[in-house]
């Protein structure tokens, strides 16, 4: 022992006795460390990606879109599958910027899944990017078609009804009210898709189209239009222009005193489009997805709208609602999955129900489509609350068998389903 | 048909004219201090909050106090940043001005929120007279005269007063009137000042017939951009002449080729600077070739 401790002495490998416990010391230390590095990496924040805008024409529902889906992670205490989750809100100032913002999440951030797309190229662009990226996305707020129908693919979502859907719902109205029909509707997708579907119904039920316009988006000044439509004498005007381009246009439809003289109806109107227009101006028939004083809100929405008034100081808007539920689906089907496997996810999400008084509102496997009623609604013909502008006429379709109707079937859409 | 392109082109000309007033700070700014502002907008955009913010707190006469706070604004602006780019390389102002935009856009969102914020006009001016087949609102009708009452004063400002000859002069050459013992810094920033103030009341009469959004600046900029640069550069014939031609072409754009409507004023100037590359009435001016 003697000679191996010289020996260790002579080649200069003697551990003496403070750097005997020096090494103890640490080696206990990294010991007891080692849980905690365990821990940390199993609690590597879950991240879901958002992309709605924060610049451009649709910020304005953009800002409800996302206020409703942070409300969702915030009530499960920012948690998801014991870890903790957090979002990642891009901005999408265009198709091309919604479309990188989604590389963006899918590539730099590494999300498990994305809510967005506030306007229906923006969702489209999107989607494209989560059918190449193997990644679920809700779009929750876009209406046209082709989301559900020719572009559809196994990682997309939709929870607005479509189009075609709110037009089968809204145009009998108009139809009561008289046949000669005048279009405006914007220059994209939303716009098109509400030209042909209003088009279709009033040839098809013995009335005509006296007029149809395409606005371009952004347009500031609709008194030429307007005074086309005064000049065609219609029974009714369909609008297909959307946020604040919807509140500029009723704005001077009251200025140039059409207001009440022919009356306006247009789908998938959002709160805050009417809000922006002041009690004076504001008229028309609509459709809209939600309301927040609908008695028939589930006592969950009635609760998430509490939250939102007090978080926010306003009422939760349609919007907010839409923002909510679709992330909600999403991080409920995350819990149901248990994993952030991307087709479980997608599983989870075609299998995901939410109880709504007598129906189950929920995805359908063969296109994706979130299946609801929509509410029918005028407004107030006196507005004495800031907030509360709709007359809701009706909740429609009534029944199961009217919904599916109303949606269509798997052999009237254009959807040919991929695989994961 | 007559009737209703006699209707358009009058309803165009309103447009036109509410488009002169915001075009004609942005060409001023450019003329005297070669600043290419693309904030111009954003400060169109303050003054339709503040006068949406001064309707709210004490009625609708108090918002006329919107542009004078919009031009106080803007002169506070150009102390603290716009003084220090005169000189210096152009793409340095516009990227300023741009970054000046964005940052007003997310200003006006945080303190008003980004949902549209109602306002209306005025009762007195609510209703419309019809002339046969013209129809024009009192409101509009009124932005119709207040523009002009206001143009006319600043033309007669710009070629009767010694300040108005001041900020000619400087436009054509700045550094010869600073040699003349003009205190040049005063004078740009009142330049400056008085862009911003016609941009605030442009603000202020388009609120009751625009969104007021954070983001409303574009639906001015573009056009008023669209405007100088037919009109020529620094031009203020310019500006009114080409404004209006704008107004009435969109307008009958809009009668015949309604989806080309957007595109209109775009190949106008496209169609103009084909035939006259300096715009109709710019000069050739070596500041800025």
């Amino acid at each position: 022992m003697t000679e191996q401790t010289k020996s260790g002495a002579a080649t200069g490998l003697r551990i003496g006795r403070r750097g005997l416990l020096l090494g103890a010391t640490s080696l206990a230390a990294s010991r007891l460390g080692m849980p905690y590095i365990g821990n940390a990496a199993a609690a590597e924040p879950i991240k879901i990606g958002m992309i709605w805008a924060k610049t451009g024409s649709i910020v304005d529902q953009a800002e409800y879109l996302a206020q409703g889906g942070m409300l969702a992670l915030e009530q499960r205490n920012n948690t998801l599958l014991g870890r903790p989750a957090e979002i990642v809100w891009l901005d999408e100032p265009n198709p091309q910027g919604a479309q990188q913002s989604a590389e963006r999440l899918v590539g730099e951030q590494k999300v498990v899944g994305m809510v967005g797309g506030a306007l229906s190229s923006f969702a489209l662009a999107i989607s494209s990017v989560a059918k190449k990226a193997k990644i679920p996305y809700v779009a929750a707020n876009a209406a046209t078609g082709d989301l559900t129908g020719k572009s559809c693919n196994k990682y997309t979502f939709r929870l607005q009804p479509p189009v075609d859907v709110h037009a089968r719902i809204l145009a009998p109205y108009c139809a009561t009210i008289g046949k000669k029909w005048y279009l405006l509707t914007a220059s994209y997708a939303f716009g098109q898709d509400i030209k042909r579907a209003f088009t279709d119904y009033i040839s098809a039920n013995g009335g005509t189209v006296v007029g149809a316009d395409e606005v371009p988006v952004g347009t500031p000044d609709y008194s030429s239009f307007i005074l086309k439509i005064r000049a065609a004498k219609p029974d009714v005007v369909i609008g297909g222009i959307a946020a604040s381009d919807l509140t500029t246009f009723l704005k001077q439809w009251n200025e140039l005193g059409m207001k009440g003289k022919i009356p306006f109806a247009e789908i998938s109107v959002g709160n805050t489009d009417l809000w922006g227009v002041g009690p004076e101006a504001a008229d028309g028939l609509y459709t809209i997805t939600w309301w927040y004083k609908n008695p028939n809100n589930t006592p969950e929405e009635q609760a998430m709208a509490a939250a939102y008034e007090k978080k926010y100081n306003r009422p939760a808007a349609d919007k907010a609602w839409m923002g909510w539920l679709g992330m909600k689906s999403l991080l409920d089907s995350i819990d149901m999955a248990k994993s952030t496997e991307p087709g479980t996810i997608v599983q989870a999400l075609e299998n995901w129900k939410y109880q709504r008084g007598d129906m189950d509102i929920g995805y359908r496997g063969f296109d994706h489509q979130m299946t609801s009623r929509l509410l029918v609604a005028g407004i107030h013909p006196k507005i004495t609350d800031k907030w509360d502008y709709f007359d809701v006429k009706a909740e429609l379709p009534k029944t199961p068998d009217d919904i599916a109707k109303a949606f269509g079937s798997q052999a009237d859409g254009a959807c040919k389903m991929d695989t994961l | 048909m007559f009737d209703m392109i006699l209707s358009q082109a009058v309803n165009g000309l309103v447009l036109g004219f509410l488009y002169v007033l915001i075009a004609i700070g942005l060409s001023i700014i450019f003329g005297m201090l070669g600043i290419v502002n693309f904030a111009h907008g954003a400060f169109f955009a303050i003054g339709a909050y503040l006068a949406f913010a001064l309707n709210k707190e004490f009625g609708w006469w108090a918002a006329l106090a919107a542009p004078v706070l919009t031009g106080l604004i803007g002169a506070f602006v150009e102390v603290v940043l716009i003084r220090h780019l005169y000189g210096k390389e152009p793409l340095l102002g516009l990227i300023l001005t741009f970054a000046l935009a964005l940052l007003t856009e997310a200003v006006l969102r945080l303190i008003f929120g980004g949902a549209p914020v109602p306002f209306a006009a005025p009762k007195f001016l609510a209703g419309f007279v019809e002339y046969g087949a013209i129809l024009i609102t009192k409101y509009r009708m009124f932005v119709l005269i207040t523009t002009v009452v206001i143009l006319v004063l600043f033309w007669a400002f710009l070629a009767y007063t010694p300040y108005g000859r001041i900020i000619r002069a400087g436009s054509r050459d700045p550094e010869m009137v600073g040699l003349l013992g003009i205190n040049l810094p005063i004078v740009f920033t009142g330049v400056f000042s008085i862009g911003c103030l016609l941009a605030g009341l442009g603000g202020l009469l388009a609120a009751p017939l625009w969104t007021i959004t954070p983001s409303m600046a574009a639906g001015a900029i573009m056009p008023a951009f669209v405007i100088v640069t037919i009109g020529g550069l620094g031009s203020f014939l310019g500006a009114i002449v080409a404004g209006l031609l704008v107004g009435v072409t969109t307008a009958m754009t809009i009668q015949f080729q309604p989806e080309w409507a957007g595109a209109a004023m775009y190949i106008l100037m496209a169609t103009i600077l084909l035939i006259r590359p300096r715009g109709l009435f710019g000069e050739r001016w070596e500041r800025f070739e």
